[in-house]
């Protein structure tokens, strides 16, 4: 079957009563989290994972992967409306979309993002459909020492493309490694690194941590900036909306390149951060009036909604075809299949392609309903922000410390969670990106387990990770990522001695 | 007081090289080293302990140096009225977790929630314990009666007939 039946198959699964109702719920939840700071889409889909365990795994991910678009959605919202962006995903949209709002024109400029961002979502989704197929072809050939080659070559991104520090990015990742080996040792049975602490003997659950990171880390960093909200009017007027939509071909090739880039950085490992503030700044570059960028200019807006969901979609395809996702949110869903009992990568699509073809589909359906949806209710959404602080952050607080227990019923992730909280708020102020820490502890097992089968197989030698062309060529493209971007940057630093950002 | 970045940097540096510490500690009771079937249970902590703390010096470096080329009026990095903010939140969600684990989440969320629309969102106190309540009760009805999962319960609920 080719790709295209195969899709047919994926809408069939995906257009049930059931499913459409699944979407609608997990694209307002993503809302809800998107809009309100401390909740993001990471430690939204870590919230629901322990209440999908009662789903089927397809109905489950049509749920999460709903919710990650409505989180993108709603970020977006309060950017426009707010000046606070609720995901830092969509900071750059605050640039262009806040002043445009200011000027009155706060229905255009929501508009521009939600259709723009719906554009590149279906983008996305369509190099998901063409490239899923191929990608699981290629990684059927994959054995241990190739997928421990990817694992390297996903973290070597991180550090070599990222925009934070690369000995930054090595500690977030290193600690998520340890983090990830404490408990049980999968391969020689041992435990590991408890210190005699019986808590710790099942292991330090990645949801716990993502829930402390990102939602108590993000309210910390709330909390400290002294709430004030100062929003712009927020009605949603129908003729405005259709005279937007009417001016969007306009602006075909922001949205064209800003799509691919967002299509490029969601597969490698940058992330949709990463891909819209890259779009914004190349979009910023190649206008003529350059000026007037940061004052509501539409392709301001355009150029980082379109990126960051067509990377936020992308990401899932490297998630599924080989079991590495590329940005936090993906890593939450891929530790979610796991609990479901699947195994991501290739194999996953020779024995569920129900389940991938169903969640293929289900992304094209959930992202219209998802800019329908969000039109909608902005209104609804933006009277969400007008509530006090000193009650909707203990609440959110609430939630968070809930979610947390519902992972394992242990009060010891109580502590956790708060630890964490810490921990996230200061790697937060002090630039430690937090998405490779969350990346390497729901594949350092996997890391692991495919470093010491290579190793058994070639008896301890590291000649094994160079020796055939397929796993030497990922070798080699890991270490280029790791070592060129960070060689340029100093080479171009070195010619003009004022680097801007 | 005001918190300096160099001093949060460096603090961080030190706290993660540390944790590479006590990763190699724990690595090396297990044995780092090489058996007859392959690597030992503690090499792969071990080294990327090692990377830790490696990368946790080099950060420090950094600070040091950052430190040293910083001009005089330097922008603090925590002014005292931000610190202030989240000594008090944190120390909020110290007493939280606290009492939660005491008595219970449904106490400890109600708990929290009224004193903080009460002390510090201004609502009168019938007002505050009304919302507070009202969000217990709702957690109780969405995971007790729609997912069926029990959450954390201290011994005020079995006076009210709720296990």
């Amino acid at each position: 079957m080719g790709n295209f039946d195969l899709l047919m198959t994926g809408f069939g699964i995906a257009i049930t009563p059931m499913h459409l109702m699944l979407m609608v719920c997990g694209v307002l939840m993503g809302l809800v989290v998107g809009v309100l700071p401390g909740l993001g889409a990471p430690n939204g889909v870590s919230l629901l994972i322990p209440l999908t365990f009662t789903l089927d795994p397809t109905s489950a991910i049509i749920l999460l992967s709903s919710m990650y678009w409505g989180a993108l959605f709603g970020g977006s919202t309060t950017s426009i409306l707010f000046n606070i962006p609720g995901e830092p995903s969509s900071v750059a949209t605050t640039f262009d979309g806040y002043p445009m709002a200011q000027s009155g024109q706060s229905t255009r400029a929501l508009t521009l993002a939600f259709m723009s961002a719906g554009i590149g979502a279906l983008m996305g989704v369509i190099v998901i459909t063409l490239l899923a197929g191929w990608a699981s072809n290629f990684a059927l050939r994959f054995g241990a020492p190739e997928y421990f080659a990817v694992y390297f070559l996903a973290f070597a991104a991180f550090i070599g493309m990222g925009s934070a520090s690369p000995a930054k990015t090595m500690v977030s990742l290193t600690v998520g490694l340890l983090l990830a080996s404490v408990g049980m040792d999968t391969v020689t049975g041992e435990i590991r690194l408890t210190y005699g602490f019986s808590e710790l003997l099942g292991g330090i659950s990645f949801l716990v941590v993502v829930i402390g990171l990102f939602g108590i880390g993000e309210l910390l960093a709330t909390v400290q900036e002294g709430l004030r909200f100062r929003g712009v009017a927020s009605r949603i007027h129908l003729r405005d909306v259709f005279r937007t939509i009417a001016e969007l071909p306009r602006y075909w090739a922001t949205t064209l390149r800003s799509g691919l880039i967002g299509i490029w950085m969601g597969i490698t490992p940058g992330g949709p951060t990463a891909a819209s503030f890259m779009s914004y700044g190349i979009a910023r570059q190649a206008s003529r009036k350059g000026a007037a960028f940061g004052t509501g200019r539409p392709e301001g807006i355009v150029a980082p909604e379109t990126a960051d969901h067509s990377a936020g979609t992308c990401a899932m395809l490297p998630m599924l075809a080989l079991g590495v996702p590329s940005s936090a949110t993906a890593a939450v869903m891929m530790g979610g299949l796991m609990i479901w009992g699947l195994t991501p990568g290739p194999m996953l699509f020779a024995t569920k392609p129900d389940f991938v073809w169903g969640l293929i589909a289900s992304m094209y359906i959930s992202n219209i309903v998802g800019v329908i949806l969000v039109l909608a209710t902005v209104p609804l959404f933006a009277a969400m922000l007008r509530i006090p602080f000193a009650i909707i952050g203990p609440m959110i607080v609430a939630i968070c410390f809930v979610g947390a227990y519902t992972v394992g019923s242990s009060t010891f992730d109580l502590w956790l969670v708060l630890l964490f909280g810490l921990v996230g708020y200061l790697f937060n102020k002090l630039d430690y990106p937090l998405a490779p820490l969350v990346l390497a502890m729901v594949l350092g097992h996997k890391a692991e387990n495919a470093f010491h089968q290579s190793m058994l197989l070639s008896d301890g030698s590291l000649g094994i990770f160079f020796a055939n062309p397929l796993v030497s060529s990922i070798m080699v493209v890991g270490l280029a990522l790791l070592i060129v971007p960070k060689l340029l940057q100093l080479g171009a630093r070195l010619r003009r001695p004022a680097t801007v950002e | 007081m005001t918190v300096r970045r160099f001093h949060a940097e460096a603090a961080t540096a030190a706290a993660t090289g540390i944790l590479g510490l006590i990763a190699i500690y724990g690595a090396a009771e297990l044995g780092f080293g090489w058996e007859d079937h392959g690597p030992q249970a503690g090499y792969f902590p071990f080294y990327v302990g090692l990377l830790l703390i490696g990368a946790s010096l080099w950060n420090l470096i950094r600070a040091f140096v950052a430190y040293r080329a910083a001009t005089a009026e330097e922008e603090p990095f925590l002014p005292r009225e931000q610190l202030m903010r989240i000594c008090k939140f944190s120390a909020a969600l110290l007493i939280f977790v606290a009492a939660t684990l005491m008595l219970g989440i449904y106490v400890g969320t109600a708990g929290y929630i009224t004193w903080s629309a009460w002390r510090q969102g201004g609502y009168r106190l019938p007002v505050s314990l009304g919302i507070g309540l009202g969000f217990s009760v709702a957690l109780y009805l969405i995971f007790e009666t729609l997912f069926r999962i029990p959450l954390l319960k201290g011994p005020i609920e079995p006076l009210l007939g709720i296990y």
